[in-house]
């Protein structure tokens, strides 16, 4: 089915309950994209082209392989260290499709950057059996652009993938990533970062789905809001029938900066195997008095002072990663954020 | 000893400190001068944890009547932050668990809000390695997260690093002996003595073991949040040997 043939979703749907599709689509139909421009650093290059296997029934998805853009695939064959791609968004409405094909081992970060009014990535991504990605999103999209991000993920068997996202760009992000455990012993570990300022609306919502046994997997989402702004994330966990011995955990942190900021964390699960592992948990507070006063007596006035409690609670979310590349790229950029946002 | 009224650097009068309308101190007088170690020592409740959390301006106690000064300078007209700027320094006794802050990083910040300006990363490398030698800490302390998952030592050894770093010009250490094994608790007293020469100490605990490393001119016993009774290092021992009955009675 084409996009125009869809009807928009109901807001009844789990997905588009915080963030209705009329509210992050383009305001203009369906315009032809400007491209995302990718550029790659180091010893391997960008193909042009990738393969789009379109989930039919997704909207976003839909929409993001008709609108056109740019579209380029990584092949990693061996291993490889830290690579980065940038990713710019320009012009009014700019779209682009980055295809990993991991047969090896790497650490991958995309930077998404740029001024676009709208912007709509498709990251899509297979890691072959027994190999290791680690893959970082950054997004870091100037402050009044809107985001439309989509991922789909396969995983081998017994590769084991991170994944680590930092949200700290846009005006208004919806995030859709979904990740299949498809060969048995395959392990996941993801990691997102939301930072909301002003009267940013981040939305995002994380898919794991156990297709076989013997998988485990780890998600921890860290919010912190300040301002008017808003974050969603909604959290499935699929595990299907005969995906026994599943061990996967969810966990769910937001810290509220003012009285007007919302964090709404929605972990949801879908279990039909024996014997599974599936643990899941949400909180929501301020910042605690006790962590201010701490700081305040080493010398940091209560601006200082939160923003390092802010910056360490979002560091926190990647504590379970072992890709030290990985981390260490997404803790760095956190910090620069942070740092400049303190300067304004 | 003679006190040097010149040096003084804190003066406590007539003090009077309640928590969620509950009295603790009920009328605290103390002056402290630089290079002086005063322990104050008393029972659990008697006020001693107040004291040192009113001093570092915990936003749960309430000056209710009497007067601080810090170097002649009224203490209620200074934020915390101001406090630790102007040289004040509290070793917790229970320190805040900072996930996610490196304390190589936290450290390095806290010098430059502590010093105002910016500490070139060679300079801090430099006094972070002699602090450590001097704790015995190893490095791989600095990238874990501050007091996260520490031991009650380690998190006392890391109050005293950042003692011992900061050099403030007046320290409370609040029980900093507790949770320390006796090996340990030599390595912190080197810190600590590090300080004192040039700063007023006040220090509360417990225990007699810590004054045996860390000399204290005077000592102070508080009962019911009142100083009853003040000596030289000779009352600590008599406390560890009779307690304080014979103090409560006369109180």
């Amino acid at each position: 089915m084409s996009y125009i043939e869809m009807s928009p979703p109901p807001r009844a749907k789990h997905l588009w309950r915080y963030t209705p599709w009329e509210k992050i689509k383009p305001q203009d139909g369906v315009p032809v994209a400007d491209k995302v421009l990718f550029s790659i650093d180091g010893d391997i290059a960008l193909q042009s082209g990738a393969p789009r296997a379109v989930l039919e029934s997704d909207i976003a998805r839909v929409f993001l392989s008709e609108i056109g853009g740019s579209s380029h695939t990584l092949h990693i064959d061996g291993d490889f260290g830290l690579i980065h791609i940038q990713a710019k968004a320009s012009g009014h409405v700019a779209a682009g499709h980055l295809h990993i094909d991991c047969k090896g081992s790497s650490t991958v970060i995309l930077h998404l950057t740029g001024e676009a009014d709208w912007s709509g990535l498709y990251v899509s991504g297979e890691v072959a059996d027994n190999c290791k990605l680690a893959y970082g999103f950054v997004n870091e999209l100037s402050n009044d652009c809107k985001l439309l991000h989509c991922e789909d993920w396969a995983v081998g068997r017994d590769a084991v993938m991170e994944i680590a996202a930092l949200s700290v760009g846009g005006s208004r992000c919806k995030s859709d990533v979904r990740t299949a455990l498809i060969g048995s012993g395959g392990s996941l570990k993801q990691a997102v970062t939301v930072h909301g300022l002003g009267s940013r609306h981040i939305d995002n919502h994380i898919e794991i789905d156990h297709k076989v046994a013997n998988c485990n997997s780890r998600l921890v989402v860290n919010s912190a809001c300040a301002g008017s702004s808003r974050s969603i994330t909604t959290g499935l966990l699929k595990v299907a029938e005969g995906a026994n011995l599943t061990d996967a955990g969810q966990v769910f942190r937001n810290l509220l900066l003012s009285d007007k900021a919302r964090a709404d964390s929605i972990p949801e699960l879908e279990v039909l195997a024996d014997e599974v592992k599936a643990a899941h948990g949400a909180a929501s507070s301020p910042v605690n008095p006790e962590q201010v006063h701490y700081l305040m007596s080493r010398g940091h006035s209560p601006q200082q002072a939160e923003t390092l409690i802010v910056e360490g609670f979002l560091i926190d979310a990647f504590s379970n990663l072992r890709d030290s590349d990985l981390k260490d790229v997404l803790a760095t950029r956190m910090t620069v954020h942070l740092e400049c946002e303190l300067k304004r | 000893m003679v006190r040097d009224m010149a040096g003084e650097i804190l003066n406590i009068s007539n003090l009077h400190v309640s928590v969620e309308g509950t009295e603790i101190i009920k009328g605290l007088s103390l002056a402290i001068s630089k290079g002086e170690v005063h322990a104050i020592m008393g029972r659990n409740g008697s006020g001693k944890s107040t004291l040192a959390n009113v001093l570092m301006g915990h936003p749960a106690y309430q000056i209710t009547s009497g007067e601080i000064s810090y170097y002649g300078q009224p203490l209620e007209e200074l934020e915390v932050f101001e406090r630790a700027r102007a040289g004040m320094f509290l070793s917790f006794q229970y320190p805040s668990v900072l996930p996610g802050v490196k304390v190589g990083t936290f450290l390095k910040k806290s010098i430059e809000a502590v010093r105002g300006e910016a500490v070139k990363q060679k300079d801090f490398r430099n006094q972070l390695k002699a602090a450590m030698a001097l704790l015995d800490m190893d490095r791989s302390f600095l990238s874990r997260y501050v007091n996260d998952g520490f031991s009650g030592g380690e998190k006392k050894r890391l109050e005293i690093l950042q003692l011992v770093l900061l050099q403030p010009s007046l320290a409370i250490l609040d029980e900093t002996d507790s949770g320390l094994d006796i090996d340990a608790l030599k390595i912190v007293s080197k810190g600590i003595n590090q300080v004192i020469p040039q700063a007023g100490c006040i220090v509360i605990t417990h225990y007699q073991r810590l004054l045996e490393h860390v000399k204290a001119d005077y000592v102070h016993v508080m009962i019911d949040g009142k100083i009853v009774k003040s000596g030289g290092p000779d009352l600590a021992h008599k406390l560890e040997e009779q307690g304080y009955d014979w103090l409560e009675a006369k109180a």
